[in-house]
């Protein structure tokens, strides 16, 4: 049997990354608690959320304060305001799973390389770097982005036997299931970059996750001002973040590309 | 024989450091090549330029038939390289270890089973081959990581320190694999500290520091920095007039003291040892015996990089 050695083709390689980078995740229990918790805790929270609003009526001072802090939601029957104000707002929080899981995957993705010296031997072979970064950035993108589908399916299906009407059609919005749809995948892939960048020049993955964790607060931000009804997220907004996303990601990755070269892993990442 | 690696002016600076200064290297096919300097002499960044993984400065390099910057995917498939660490997935078994890296090398799925498992069993790790490699020794996890380096089949072999860490039982395993590679024409490249080691493998020597001090063979190194010594063991020690009486007798390229005898390296102990005898008995020392000493490799090692060293420059004439 002849033994000839060459560039792997691109699927190939990208699959062997995913199922290592999946198999080393699997092991690590730190990281799977890390990696599941918060889907767990918002999916968790937000389920027991709208359902404790449809068993517990608000009173009227709660109606006041939710109408002033939230004018979107005026003239809607007070129940259905209630839960359709919740359910939005947890709408928020599974956005944020695409921002925290994947960094935390991708972080140890680089820092675990790096502490375990297996980066030297990996870059001897003759895969490209460009193509080892996409690899790695899809092991840890399909993961997080199939955690937060699967949480916002059963949030669905929670909301849609335990809520209102108000409540339902919030979560079942064109544009929160398009946000969900295009943004989670867009959100992952800029957090695994991110995450990528901030392991190349930190050894610590509790400071990466720290800096990394930067990231939420856009997403907080542009959230709440969207379910207080300060910034309305129209079609046209929805289109300009997904389009600021798409260069975001492109930038970031270019970023992470350049500071993923063979030479600056091997001489100047310590 | 033809050529695995050439090299012309190969330079790597890291800002004002010069590491690799303008080396011209040749490895022929085939041979065991040793890479012998201190700590700090630019013997991995040697390694790193010429398999492709850092670009270097300035000057060329052609190996395994690729041109240096102009085919590296094709350079890092045709070599395999044993680095300074194992740097093995430890949550993971030593045959997934192997598997994986043997589809980064491009070989298809049956043929990447058939070679995990032939350097698995020729590694004697065959019997662990389902264990995370965590709760592997540090021996094991050495073979291992020379199976990863060797299991595409790589024309040239680049071990760095190679039996550093291992127990004489291990360290034994890697050199008679190093054997069996020479004995399939396979072309290794070995930078090691063990200069016993060197000695017993290599066919060549290169001593290095930031650039190629001298290359030989492990015996024409020997022979020429100190010919053939003779030790001559003096009652109760040898003293200084004794060493001036020796260093006067014809034949003497050089005499020293060392753990209570006088070494004597002379171009032809034969004809000098009897007048060296005469010497000393006429000065009045008490000679105990005379016996030849052949100078070992560490001895050559150390004069060179010493009179590099306080030097500054290779004291041996240019690098052949």
């Amino acid at each position: 049997m002849s033994v000839v050695a060459r560039t792997p083709e691109r699927t190939t390689l990208v699959r062997a990354v995913c199922v290592r980078e999946w198999r080393e995740a699997i092991g690590n229990k730190l990281l799977v608690g890390m990696t599941l918790l918060p889907p767990v805790v918002i999916l968790g929270t937000g389920v027991l959320a709208v359902a404790a609003a449809a068993i517990n009526p608000p009173s009227e001072r709660d109606i006041q304060a939710l109408y002033s802090a939230a004018p979107a939601v005026r003239g809607l029957d007070p129940v259905d305001a209630v839960q359709g104000f919740i359910a939005t707002y947890f709408l928020i929080l599974f956005m944020l799973i695409p921002t925290v899981v994947p960094l935390t995957m991708a972080i140890y993705s680089v820092i675990g390389e790096k502490s375990m010296r297996t980066l030297e031997p990996l870059l001897a072979t003759p895969v490209g770097v460009g193509d080892l970064l996409f690899a790695k950035s899809l092991a840890s993108t399909v993961p997080s982005v199939i955690v937060t589908w699967t949480a916002y399916a059963f949030y669905l299906t929670s909301v849609v036997l335990l809520g209102s009407r108000a409540a339902v059609n919030a979560v079942t919005a064109p544009r929160w299931v398009l946000a969900i749809l295009v943004m989670v995948p867009l959100l992952t892939l800029l957090s695994v970059n991110l995450g990528i960048l901030i392991s190349t020049r930190v050894n610590d993955v509790r400071v990466a996750q720290q800096i990394g964790g930067l990231v939420v607060v856009p997403v907080v931000a542009i959230g709440i001002a969207q379910v207080t009804g300060r910034v309305v997220l129209d079609n046209g907004a929805f289109l300009q973040m997904t389009t600021v996303l798409i260069v975001l990601d492109l930038a970031v990755f270019w970023l992470a590309k350049i500071a993923f070269q063979r030479e600056n892993i091997l001489v100047r990442w310590r | 024989m033809g050529i695995a690696l050439r090299t012309e002016k190969l330079t790597k600076r890291f800002d004002r450091l010069v590491a690799v200064d303008g080396i011209d290297l040749e490895v022929r096919e085939g041979e065991v090549f040793g890479f012998l300097g201190p700590n700090g002499a630019g013997k991995t960044t040697t390694l790193r330029l010429v398999c492709a993984l850092i670009a270097p400065t300035s000057g060329t390099a052609e190996v395994a038939g690729y041109r240096l910057g102009v085919d590296d995917a094709k350079i890092r498939a045709a070599v395999g390289i044993l680095t300074e660490q194992p740097g093995l997935y430890e949550r993971q078994s030593a045959w997934e270890n192997l598997v994986f890296y043997a589809t980064l090398y491009g070989l298809p799925t049956a043929v990447a089973a058939k070679q995990a498992e032939r350097y698995l069993r020729l590694m004697g790790l065959w019997e662990r081959r389902q264990e995370p490699t965590a709760t592997f020794s540090r021996g094991m996890k050495q073979k291992m990581a020379i199976a990863r380096a060797a299991l595409h089949e790589p024309r040239i072999l680049f071990l760095d320190e190679p039996t550093t860490g291992l127990d004489p039982d291990a360290a034994k395993t890697v050199r008679d694999f190093i054997v069996a590679l020479r004995g399939e024409g396979r072309t290794v490249f070995l930078c090691t500290h063990n200069l016993d080691e060197a000695d017993r493998l290599c066919d060549r020597i290169a001593f290095f520091r930031h650039k190629v001090i001298r290359i030989d063979s492990p015996d024409e190194l020997r022979a020429e920095l100190y010919g053939r010594a003779t030790e001559i063991r003096l009652l109760p020690a040898p003293r200084p007039e004794d060493l001036a009486r020796v260093r006067a007798v014809a034949g003497v390229r050089e005499a020293r003291f060392e753990n209570g005898s006088i070494i004597v390296a002379s171009t032809d102990p034969l004809r000098t040892n009897p007048l060296l005898v005469r010497a000393l008995v006429e000065g009045g020392a008490e000679i105990a015996y005379v016996t030849e000493r052949r100078a070992r490799l560490e001895d050559v090692y150390l004069r060179i990089v010493e009179e590099v060293v306080e030097g500054g420059e290779a004291p041996l004439g240019p690098p052949r």
